[in-house]
């Protein structure tokens, strides 16, 4: 459903410029969990906002669904990105003046939703995600990890194509990293694709797939069978 | 404006700066609605018609020293001269200026019985004679002006004739003809009027008597003399006048040449002073109210670059980011509005008791949100736009 050839992305300052991708070269089939890895700045954001549509790159080509998305407008780009793609940050990114039920309402209200279908799609995401009796809640009343799940409902709540998750643990403690983690699990079970950036290996061998950025460039990539859920397990169990 | 609900409620969340942008509008919003109707006020006084040559009429004084002098003869022999002066339409001698804040005034009544009768409201009196119309540039709307042998130059002479102004014949005689009729001044003093000029002011401008005027068929000789010619010829009619009237008698001075037009803008002088003021005050006011708008969406950017670029990475069309801050603060503006409105009102009713000013036209409180509004559109829609051109992948760089 994804797929990237020959991506180019240069940042020019003033002074340097820098190549956070190079030929960097991609494909993604619908249904997949893929990890990413790699050291800091190999340019895992980079990749991540440009599968997202969050920036354009400097040439290659990008399909997304077969369609060629180098040279989309603003408010189409923005319209892909609130019909197909749900996003989940290191940081969470909850509007803190908006409650929660209000956060999740963010992106099917851009949709153009009904107050109904707007209503039974937030009530319904927070369901999913254990948070269904704290719609009004603030998101400072809530853990970090509460929170993300608060973001992982308004990634779901407009039923994207697939997810795009920077960092989703790096903010958490272990026990809460891992309840993301098996909601994310539960989601990419459901259908939804998901691709996500760690820093965590034992978080990134639960994927199907798992690529190593490095360089600007995609430098391994290993298939993991299924029945590497009871390692992790046992690490935590160890860590505990 | 599909998103009014959340905005509000997250308004309703956020700390101090709403609140300080809000006391700030309804502040704005109360004293720029009542300064700019004392400001309209004013202007409206202030572009009031005289009903007099203005413009055109010289004035001057006479003083003479000279006690051989016989005043009355010298003031004929006088207005005989300054009508023979090249571009003159006319000349008078004069007991008062127009609108120049004093002069004579008096009551009169409408029957010989000072006790019982009604009176006429204060009129200004003016001394004058067949030429006095004429030098006012004053028009005659009924009856007839004096003839030349009804003039006298005793201001105590029985035989009272009167010009008046319509405005005065209109609130005595409200629905007859004034011409013909008689007024007493006192028990035995009976006066007639004899015609009806369209409107000359008198000399108080602040009084709401103004339009309330009288001629006397009194030839005065006074200091004060009017002479009527294009402004043009002002300048050099102040010289032929000084050499002509020195020469006919030089134990004399001759000065305060001025145009009525300059008296009266030194009897307005403190309504224009006002007028500037609350002016001024306005557009400071406006002024204060955009930078605090355009300082306040500034440091909302500022501090929502985050939350705005995740808004658009989740889905946030720039129009959306735009109309985000642009609601934001237009519910800000209308709020503030309606109270200041309110508190327009009120101060406007404290000013009105405590000063002599009149009740305070509800269109100045709503022309006031209105062009708060346009204040706001214009301070907020730049920085706005700003915030609109933030990268959705601000979500994931920013801090
Ligand atoms: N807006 C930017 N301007 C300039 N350089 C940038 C910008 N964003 C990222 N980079 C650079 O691109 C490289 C890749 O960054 P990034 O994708 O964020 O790495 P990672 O997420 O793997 O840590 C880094 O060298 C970083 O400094
Ligand atoms: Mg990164």
């Amino acid at each position: 459903m994804l797929t990237m050839k020959n991506i180019n992305k240069v940042f020019k300052t003033d002074l340097v410029e820098t190549h956070a991708l190079r030929d960097f070269n991609l494909s993604v089939q619908e249904g997949e969990f893929v990890a990413v890895t790699g050291p800091s700045g190999s340019g895992k954001t980079t990749f991540l906002n440009i599968a997202g549509l969050l920036e354009g790159f400097t040439h290659g080509d990008y399909f997304l669904d077969g369609v060629n998305i180098s040279n989309l407008n603003d408010n189409k780009a923005a319209a892909i990105r609130n019909e197909k793609i749900g996003f989940i940050f290191q940081g969470f990114n909850l509007i803190p003046d908006l409650n929660l039920a209000e956060n999740v309402e963010v992106p099917l209200r851009y949709r153009g939703f009904s107050a109904k279908e707007r209503q039974r799609r937030v009530k319904e995401a927070l369901e999913k995600v254990g948070l269904g009796a704290r719609m009004k809640h603030l998101p400072s009343q809530l853990s970090g990890g509460q929170q993300q799940r608060v973001a992982i409902a308004r990634a779901l709540a407009g039923e994207p194509r697939f997810l795009l998750a920077d960092e989703p643990t790096g903010n958490l403690d272990s026990l809460m990293a891992r309840q993301v983690m098996e909601l994310l699990e539960a989601i990419n079970k459901a259908g939804t694709t998901i691709i996500m950036v760690t820093h965590d290996p034992e978080l990134a061998r639960r994927a199907q797939r798992n690529i190593q950025i490095v360089d600007g460039q995609v430098c391994d990539f290993t298939l993991y069978q299924g029945g590497q859920n009871h390692q992790v397990d046992t690490m935590e169990q160890a860590a505990s | 404006m599909l998103n009014i609900k959340p905005i509000v409620s997250s308004l309703l969340r956020s700390k101090s700066g709403p609140i300080l942008l809000l006391m700030q509008i309804i502040l704005s919003v109360a004293i720029v609605a009542n300064a700019s109707f004392i400001i309209n006020e004013r202007l409206t006084m202030m572009q009031r018609d005289s009903g007099i040559a203005e413009q055109e009429i010289l004035t001057f004084a006479i003083y003479n020293f000279d006690p051989s002098i016989d005043a009355t003869l010298q003031n004929k022999v006088d207005q005989r001269i300054l009508r023979s002066l090249p571009n003159v339409k006319a000349a008078a001698s004069t007991n008062m200026l127009p609108l120049s804040g004093s002069g004579w005034s008096t009551t009169l009544n409408l029957g010989p019985d000072p006790e019982t009768a009604k009176s006429t409201p204060q009129v200004a009196m003016y001394m004058g004679t067949e030429h006095t119309l004429e030098t006012f540039g004053v028009t005659l709307v009924e009856g007839r002006n004096f003839y030349a042998d009804e003039i006298t130059d005793d201001v105590n002479s029985p035989n009272i004739l009167l010009l008046i102004t319509k405005a005065l014949a209109d609130e005595v005689w409200p629905n007859e003809s004034a011409v013909g009729k008689t007024l007493w001044a006192g028990r035995d003093v009976q006066v007639t009027v004899i015609g009806v000029v369209d409107k000359m002011q008198g000399a108080w401008v602040d009084s709401s008597d103004l339009e309330y005027s009288i001629i006397q068929n009194v030839d005065y000789s006074g200091n004060s003399y009017m002479v009527r010619a294009e402004p043009k010829h002002h300048e050099a009619l102040q010289q032929q006048i000084l050499d002509a009237l020195m020469t006919e008698n030089p134990n004399r001075v001759i000065d305060n040449f001025q145009s009525i037009a300059v008296v009266k803008e030194n009897s307005y002088r403190d309504h224009e002073l006002m007028v500037t003021v609350l002016s001024m005050m306005v557009v400071l006011l406006l002024l204060i109210t955009s930078l605090g708008l355009t300082g306040m969406v500034m440091f909302n950017i500022q501090r929502r670059t985050k939350q705005i670029g995740t808004r658009r990475a989740l889905g946030a069309t720039k129009g959306d980011i735009l109309s985000l801050f642009l609601t934001e603060n237009y519910i800000i503006c209308i709020v503030g509005g309606l109270i200041g409105g309110v508190l327009a009102v009120l101060l406007g009713q404290q000013l009105m008791q405590h000063y002599d000013l009149p009740q305070l036209n509800l269109i100045y409180p709503v022309l006031t949100v209105v062009g708060m509004l346009l204040v706001t559109t214009v301070a907020v829609i730049l920085p706005a736009r700003k915030a609109a051109n933030i990268s959705p992948a601000m979500a994931t760089r920013s801090v």
